[in-house]
């Protein structure tokens, strides 16, 4: 039962690990990616935030239920000693270490596939506001790119810094939404 | 640039990956994957679905404030700036030159893979035309799938326009004078070092009508036509290579330098 366990256990921590650890390794910026990869990549994602957390709570769970017991260690045949790495408290420690990374390295993933990684390096930008041509002296010089757009009648230049930089802007004009990607 | 509705349904898109150096965004609503280059959903449930285009005009900030003086610009987020130098990356362009590409080109490629090019497609067919050579020839006339087109490239080396060479319905050929505009009004950036950019004074040759940069007859029996523009992209060759592997490329008829050693002067009849 407590070895069936263990296997569960187990199980579910590396299941947990593989599910976010194949789309983050494989979808990185100097990797090549491919159809392939990215149709593997892509259900994985979607699925990683429940499957983390199923995984959690199994691995949590059974880490508890593993920890608590048993108090006594089996018989031992008389007149055996003990190898060091069966002395009950080395067993005990070792065992305490062991489940402790499962739960951490689970609890780890299971946040992490609810972050957006990308958006830590390239940071969205929610309150999108404009100024006016006049008032750009402090941030935008006359030679730097542009890219301007014309949508329901207003005139809109992003400039390429600030583009590279967010790459994602979403913004709404009248009636048209619109995304502009860099 | 995209128009960010589907069957009437507004989509917010947030970064979500990177494919072969061109980002994948995915939005909230349906959670679709979808390219950057191309707004194509790529997978997901509206995958195989296309964003409309808004064409964007890709060139220096002084020359498109000359166009659009009443226009709005996006202002940097005041978090960012606070935060230091993260939006100092003005030489963007210049750090990814150096970065490695992932994917390969085809035997006999005729760019290197971080070349600079204008793409531009029309109905399916694409051209690309390396900035290098469209700086040096200026104004350019060509026929993309049946569309003729014009393509002037400032002085600056990085502002282009394309425009669709057609008035009222019959093309036109044009011709860079030997003047040239300014497209910038201020004394330029950075305490006036910067050299103001210039492009091509343009005539077309049934009229010699004069055109500007922003494809508007100044003078001439055209006065006050404007040319329609024609969508394009900056992009790095490897790029447009990956979503446009049939492109097509301009290449510039170069004279073949002929050595010569001696004066040939022709010898006499005897």
């Amino acid at each position: 039962m407590r070895r069936l366990l263990w296997v569960l256990v187990l199980l579910a921590a590396v299941t947990a690990v593989t599910v976010v650890a194949i789309p983050t390794l494989t979808i990185m910026p100097f990797k090549p990616q491919t159809t392939r990869i990215l149709e593997i990549a892509y259900p994985l994602r979607q699925i990683a935030p429940r499957v983390t957390l199923v995984c959690l709570v199994i691995v949590s769970g059974g880490a508890l239920f593993l920890l608590r017991g048993p108090r006594q260690p089996a018989a031992l045949p008389r007149g055996r000693t003990l190898r060091w790495f069966r002395q009950p408290l080395v067993r005990h420690v070792a065992r305490g270490v062991l489940l402790t990374a499962l739960v951490a390295a689970t609890g780890v993933v299971t946040w992490f596939c609810r972050q957006n990684h990308f958006e830590w390096m390239f940071n969205p930008l929610p309150n999108v506001k404009y100024v006016d041509v006049g008032a750009t002296k402090s941030f935008l010089t006359d030679d730097e790119m542009v890219m301007g757009i014309e949508v329901n009648g207003l005139s809109l230049a992003y400039p390429v810094r600030q583009m590279a930089y967010h790459h994602v802007v979403n913004d709404m004009f009248g009636t048209t939404p619109v995304v502009v990607t860099y | 640039m995209w128009e960010s509705a589907l069957d009437g349904r507004r989509l917010r898109f947030h970064l979500a990956g990177i494919n072969n150096q061109n980002f994948i965004m995915q939005d909230e609503e349906t959670g679709t994957w979808w390219q950057q280059v191309n707004g194509r959903a790529i997978l997901g449930p509206m995958k195989g679905r296309q964003l409309k285009l808004i064409p964007a005009d890709i060139v220096a900030f002084g020359v498109w404030k000359l166009d659009h003086p009443r226009g709005r610009v996006l202002a940097p987020d005041p978090e960012i700036e606070a935060r230091g130098d993260e939006y100092a990356q003005s030489d963007w362009e210049r750090n990814m030159a150096r970065r490695r590409v992932v994917t390969t080109l085809p035997k006999g490629s005729p760019f290197e893979p971080r070349t600079l090019i204008v793409g531009i497609a029309v109905n399916g067919h694409a051209k690309a035309y390396a900035l290098t050579d469209l700086r040096a020839s200026r104004v350019l006339l060509d026929v993309i799938n049946g569309r003729p087109v014009l393509i002037v490239a400032a002085d600056d080396g990085k502002s282009v326009r394309v425009f669709d060479r057609r008035v009222d319905g019959r093309p036109l050929e044009f011709a860079a004078t030997p003047h040239s505009v300014a497209i910038v009004d201020g004394a330029g950036s950075a305490g006036g070092k910067t050299a103001v950019p210039r492009a091509p004074l343009l005539i077309d040759l049934d009229t010699a009508s004069e055109w500007d940069f922003a494809g508007r007859a100044t003078s001439g029996p055209f006065a006050g036509k404007t040319l329609a523009r024609v969508p394009h992209l900056l992009e790095y060759w490897f790029d447009w290579q990956t979503y446009w592997p049939k492109s097509d490329v301009y290449k510039p008829w170069r004279p073949t330098p002929k050595a010569v050693d001696r004066l040939e002067v022709p010898k006499p009849a005897s």
